[in-house]
């Protein structure tokens, strides 16, 4: 019995170490001060994904698997965020996301109905992560032109930028614990061991902002790019508040509420980023010591990075940051460009969605700048002006798709190029348009959000830049990756706009006021048909006064 | 339910009932909408205020408030500062606000403006305004909330505010750590009073003068629309210059006007700009919550503090406080910075702090009240704005419209409406009467062989009942007898040539009594030029007297016009079709103004009806007491003519005020008040979109014009 066991849990070793070597899971944790007052902290969970078959999987969630080969997807982000990333404050996150729900995808060529695959594809990850993503419809999708590309492996010489992307991004979505619960499901070690352990959600969503995200793309296998696998990467974004959490000095206790129990077990690597380039203004010390620190010069911008390694049998680590002075105000330099997006007018009649775009830097960038208005926000491409003129010269190439009532939201997806230390404004102006009373939403005069612009950009300096290149996968491979330009998509700010809303008492004195007036008609209709009339002799015609008194002598009787 | 089966029923019963009862139904009306009026400040008449929106739930939550030690040191700081720094300027100190919004890691912003004055010669005033955004956790700035307090410098004749500005960098001191606020709050502080207001509302819904926004390069159904005269002017004076930080859709401001923490009560101003009004929610939500935190408050008349006895003082305190909301509200000047919120569907009040000797009178048994401090406030204050931070929807529920009758009390505008329909109704019936007669005389032909008898007979009847009030009814009567009995014998070609109507003379002397009107509306900006060039008078005399001899000119003018485009004189239908338009225009005037401001609607009717009733078509023959009930009602005409009436109002005024005033001082001091009051009117209309004097010049004044006519023309 006792060899038969051991035989059984050789083999279970041996499927084990195969397995191992053929999926490959690491954990990754970055945490960047963001002065005077913010702390980001930044979580992924990497799981590259070999072998083709979704039907033998280890360390990948399979249903994600299952669905990615279902549909036919080649690359899926899902990001479901709370709060606004401030990025005049707050510089660059590593992956940007608008607040609500945001899902893009692209599928393989040979899907004959993207749209079919595509709703199916919302509504089964609406159904895995508790999101309403299964609002997602036509009338709330586009297919970004030019703002997006896949940060995947592609093959050449098809162009995945129209036909095949799909983009829609749900702003009213409110991110809870129901979404972060399915979302740690997915991990190889759930919440038990390793880096998610420290996502307790009573904790961390009492942040300033945070962001749940999904991103798979495929990555190629070999160095001729023959064959890919797909990379899974999941990633929570979290900004704390150093006046919320009513303490400049932080530590993975006041965090998290509990120190750090080792790695995950089943990941080959797992590694802690403290970015120490703040050290400098606000200076902090870290405790306990990193095992290293790294420099990075990274276009044109030094970066020191504390790294700490932790080992599924490390014991409790604590990291923190002590800060020698306490409550110093420090004037943020913003970052090489930030944006600003707001509703213009006041009324229930026309209104202006306005971008502010800023490049402060001293060269001109180029940006494409995607403009994705709802059916009832009907935004007019003759009022597009920028900077107030109709016809501007910063425009390079412009694409602008209609939007059709219930049907199709409104597109627009400028390319423009920014003169350097410059403010740019797109105006666009937009009519409010009256909806059917049973399209509106509950709580109607809350107002009606305004999905994000995406603007997309060549950054040539990587000054704030935290992003991960194309063509690395860890936090490690941003050291030194210095490139000619940077690319990123950023999510401006949302809005919302108050329609025109009826009263929705009204349809019950709608009713009451209808059954009043077919009472009254009814009245005299039954009594022409069941009442003869009699011709009643004339007298005298008589006074107001006796008429009056008349009117109550008939009372009386 | 006769109208359903039969609807000729009755008409002709209907007509003479109406031509016999009219004038002293339409005196009836009238007397019943004052009594109505006076009625709605009485509690049988009246409602308590109840929360109508659920989702505010005020009161619910443990006060925090701990910031009176940071407010205290705030306050002592700021005077501190402007003692030694801005004792002898009118300068904000920018630097120190924002140094102390930049310490509570507030977003600061500073935001400029520019007004160019656009009376007299042209001067050129600048302002900065501080405002600091607290960035609510966890949402994307949709939604904000305002905290504004305007600065007054020290030599400013009004009381400061600095304790108000003291306490809301204390608030905001307090608010900055909470985890809980769903909307962002931005703390303003304005210059220039309500100017600075206006250019930072302006600024944050991107009203700009310059291009590259709004309203100049909006699509072209905008344009033509928008190139009235309102607005390019409107554009040209006030600059809002533009903002670098922005928040989300504003719910809710609150203005704060506290010179000192000890003060006695609070005073909660709701009148805004035309006289919109906050909703009654967030009016109400004030009062309570001042109750929770144990501040003493009041609404003009009514003081929490004082609880009447007996329901006669209950009522007349009632209309007392109906009528002073009335009279802040008829002017349509906001009396607080909240009230230029109101035009952006942003509903706002203010909080003013009062103590036991304002200038705003003195209220009973002030001076048993303990007085507030800065813990207080700060609680009623959390209170406030925790509860506005609950809101899920903007304030759409109860009531826009509305009159207070108390802290606790209101009219609804179902209430108040039939008050103002009553008047607006005897002019209806007025002149529904008239054109009934003048349908008449269509009708006769037929009718006549059937009841001439009968009519006849009805026709003594009625003269003799209007006899007594009226002359100029049994005249009109007497007339159209005449006439029938001509008209029996003459040719219906006849008739036509003397009884036919030119509307296009009559629309020809209405459209050109509107154009007067507009010209007038338009004139002020020349004579303000025209005496600043010429007779190097300041503006509000040169406006002044430049009105004022425009009305005289109208006065002579105005019954000569009827005289223009046609070839005979206007008989009497054409006389009696203007009257008829006269009346239905003034009562679409009460009613439409009304609508939106009940005060000035109420007003205008109240003062217009007697007028438009007594105006009718005038005999050329007549005796002496006849032609005294004309100069009578030309006299009452004259004394209502609008500037005739304010420059009245404002020299009883005076005399009210400073009783022991010479009456020729009186006068004159009423006659610079006058002045001022049409000045600020005009700029009001010019900077903020008062339109007062638009509706004053445009409606109200063709309207004079023509019931001057009217009493002005004989008919033979």
């Amino acid at each position: 019995m006792s060899k038969f066991r051991n035989i059984i849990f050789l083999l279970f070793l041996i499927s084990q170490t195969i397995s191992v070597s053929s999926d490959d899971f690491k954990e990754e944790l970055y945490i960047k001060p963001l002065p005077p007052m913010h702390l980001y902290v930044y979580f992924q969970f990497i799981t590259l994904i070999t072998g083709d078959t979704y039907e033998h999987s280890h360390l990948a969630p399979r249903s994600l698997k299952e669905i990615m080969s279902r549909f036919q997807v080649e690359e899926l982000h899902l990001t479901l965020t709370e709060g606004q990333w401030r990025h005049k404050q707050w510089g660059y996150p590593v992956m940007d996301a608008a607040p609500g729900a945001e899902l893009y995808a692209w599928f393989a060529p040979t899907v004959t109905d993207v749209n079919a695959n595509w709703k199916k594809l919302s509504a089964t990850l609406s159904g895995l992560f508790c999101a309403s993503l299964n609002f997602i419809d036509a009338h709330n999708t586009i297919s970004p032109k030019m703002a997006l590309t896949p940060l995947g492996a592609m093959n050449i010489g098809l162009n995945y930028t129209s036909q095949f992307a799909r983009y829609a991004s749900l702003p009213r979505e409110i991110v809870c614990t129901e979404n972060l619960t399915p979302w740690k499901k997915l991990l190889p070690c759930e919440s038990s061991h390793g880096f998610a352990s420290l996502l307790n959600s009573r904790l961390i969503h009492n942040t300033n902002y945070h962001s749940i995200g999904v991103h798979i793309r495929k990555v190629c296998s070999n160095n001729e790019c023959t064959n890919y696998n797909f990379e899974v990467k999941q990633t929570v974004a979290l900004v704390y508040d150093f006046k919320i959490i009513n303490s400049i000095n932080w530590s993975f206790k006041l965090l998290f509420g509990q120190g750090l129990f080792g790695g995950c077990p089943l990941s080959s690597s797992s590694k802690i980023y403290i970015d120490l380039t703040s050290n400098d203004t606000l200076p902090f010390k870290l405790s306990p010591k990193p095992i290293s620190i790294i420099q990075s010069q990274r276009g044109g911008s030094d970066t020191l990075l504390a790294v700490y390694d932790i080992k599924a049998d490390s014991p409790m680590i604590n990291i923190g940051a002590k800060h020698s002075i306490d409550n110093k105000f420090s004037v943020t330099i913003p970052p090489p460009l930030h944006f600003n997006r707001y509703v213009l007018g006041y009324g229930k009649e026309f209104g202006g969605i306005v971008t502010e775009i800023t490049n402060t830097y001293w060269a001109p960038i180029d940006i494409i700048l995607l403009e994705n208005a709802p059916w009832w926000l009907p935004i007019q491409l003759s009022t597009l002006r920028i900077n107030g003129e109709a016809e501007s010269s910063l425009i390079l190439k412009q694409y602008y798709s209609p939007g059709r009532s219930r049907q199709r939201p409104y597109h627009l997806e400028l390319l423009m190029r920014l003169p350097p230390k410059s403010t740019t404004t797109v105006t666009i102006d937009f009519e409010f348009v009256f909806l059917k009373w049973q399209e509106y939403p509950p709580d109607a005069n809350h107002g009606f959000y305004i999905g994000s612009a995406l603007i997309s950009a060549k950054l040539p300096t990587a000054k704030n830049y935290t992003s991960i290149p194309v063509d690395g996968t860890t936090l490690e491979s941003v050291i030194n990756a210095s490139k000619p330009w940077y690319p990123a998509v950023f999510r401006t700010n949302g809005a919302m706009v108050s329609l025109p809303t009826p009263d929705f008492s009204m349809p019950y004195n709608v009713i009451c006021l209808a059954c009043t007036v077919v009472a009254l008609a009814f009245g005299p209709l039954h009594n022409i048909c069941t009442k003869e009339l009699v011709l009643k002799p004339s007298g005298t015609p008589i006074s107001l006064r006796q008429r009056i008194i008349n009117l109550f002598k008939k009372k009386k009787d | 339910m006769g109208l359903l089966s039969d609807p000729e029923y009755g008409s002709m019963r209907f007509i003479k009932v109406l031509k016999r009862i009219h004038s002293p139904l339409c005196f009836l009306f009238y007397i019943g909408a004052v009594v109505w009026f006076f009625l709605l400040g009485h509690r049988e008449f009246n409602n308590d205020t109840y929360f109508s929106e659920n989702a505010l739930l005020p009161g619910l939550v443990t006060n925090e408030f701990n910031g009176e030690q940071a407010a205290k040191q705030f306050h002592n700081e700021l005077l501190q500062e402007l003692e030694d720094k801005y004792e002898d300027t009118d300068e904000m100190p920018v630097p120190w606000l924002v140094a102390k919004m930049s310490q509570i890691h507030l977003e600061v912003y500073t935001h400029n403006f520019t007004l160019n004055y656009p009376l007299g010669q042209g001067q050129v005033f600048k302002g900065t305004n501080v405002y600091g955004i607290l960035r609510a956790p966890r949402t994307s700035s949709l939604e904000a909330l305002v905290l504004t307090v305007p600065y007054r410098p020290l030599s400013s004749h009004q009381k400061g505010t600095t304790a108000g500005i003291a306490l809301m960098l204390a608030f905001a001191q307090f608010a900055r750590p909470k985890k809980y606020w769903a909307k962002d709050i931005i703390f303003l502080v304005t210059e220039h009073e309500q100017l600075g207001m206006q250019a930072w509302l302006e600024a944050y819904h991107g009203l700009q003068s310059d291009s590259g926004t709004f309203y100049t390069n909006l699509g072209s159904f905008w344009k033509s629309k928008k190139k009235g005269w309102e607005w390019t002017n409107h554009s040209r004076c006030l600059d809002p210059g533009t903002l670098k930080g922005r928040s989300g859709s504003i719910q809710a401001a609150i203005n704060l006007e506290f010179h000192t923490p000890k003060i006695k009560y609070i005073e909660v101003k709701v009148e805004g700009l035309n006289g919109q009004l906050p909703n009654l929610d967030l009016v109400n939500l004030v009062h309570k919550l001042c109750v929770k935190s144990g501040i003493h408050h009041s609404y003009k008349n009514s003081y929490a503090w004082v609880r009447n006895r007996n329901s006669m003082d209950g009522w007349v305190d009632g209309v007392w406080t109906m009528l002073g909301m009335m009279s802040a509200q008829i002017a349509g000047v906001p009396n607080g910075n909240h009230g230029l919120f109101h035009r952006f569907g942003i509903e706002a009040v203010t909080l003013e702090g009062r103590d036991a000797d304002d200038p705003a009178g003195i209220p009973p048994r002030v001076h048993q009240l303990t007085a507030t401090n800065f813990y207080r406030l700060g609680t009623a204050l959390e209170s406030i704005f925790r509860s506005l931070n609950n809101l899920l929807e903007r304030f759409h529920q109860s009531y826009f419209f509305y009159l207070l009758a108390a802290t606790d009390r209101f009219i609804s505008i179902g209430q108040y409406m039939p008050s103002l329909c009553l008047l607006c109704g005897a002019m209806l019936i007025r002149a529904l009467s008239l054109w009934v007669t003048i349908q008449k005389e269509d009708d006769k032909k037929e009718d006549k062989k059937d009841n001439d008898k009968d009519k006849d007979e009805k026709d003594k009847e009625e003269s003799k009942v209007i006899e007594n009030r009226e002359g100029l009814r049994k005249r009109v009567k007497g007339d159209l007898k005449e006439d029938r009995d001509k008209s029996i014998f003459k040719e219906d070609s006849d008739i036509k040539e003397t009884e036919s109507i030119s509307i296009v003379s009559i629309g020809a002397n209405y459209f050109l009594a509107h154009l007067i009107g507009l010209g007038v509306l338009n004139s002020p900006l020349v004579f303000s030029h025209i005496g600043a060039k010429y007779f190097d008078k300041p503006s509000e005399v040169s406006v002044y007297y430049g009105l004022f001899c425009v009305s005289a000119l109208i006065v002579v003018i105005s019954p000569f016009l009827l005289k223009l485009f046609r070839q005979r004189p206007a008989n009497r239908d054409e006389l009696t079709i203007i009257n008829i338009l006269l009346l239905i225009e003034m009562s679409t005037l009460g009613l439409c103004v009304g609508m939106h401001n009940i005060s000035l609607g109420l007003c205008v009717c109240a003062l217009y009806t007697p007028l438009a009733l007594l105006v009718g078509v005038r005999e050329a023959k007549g005796g002496l007491k006849r032609s005294l009930s004309v100069y009578l009602k030309q006299c009452i005409c004259l004394l209502l003519h609008p500037l005739v009436i304010l420059t009245v109002c404002m020299m009883v005024y005076s005399r009210v005020l400073f009783p022991e005033e010479p009456l020729l001082s009186a006068l004159g001091r009423g006659r610079d008040a006058a002045m001022q009051a049409i000045m600020f009117s005009i700029v009001d209309s010019l900077i903020y979109g008062n339109w007062l004097f638009n509706v004053a010049t445009t409606v109200l004044l063709p309207v004079w014009i023509i019931s001057w006519q009217l009493l002005c023309v004989t008919v033979a």
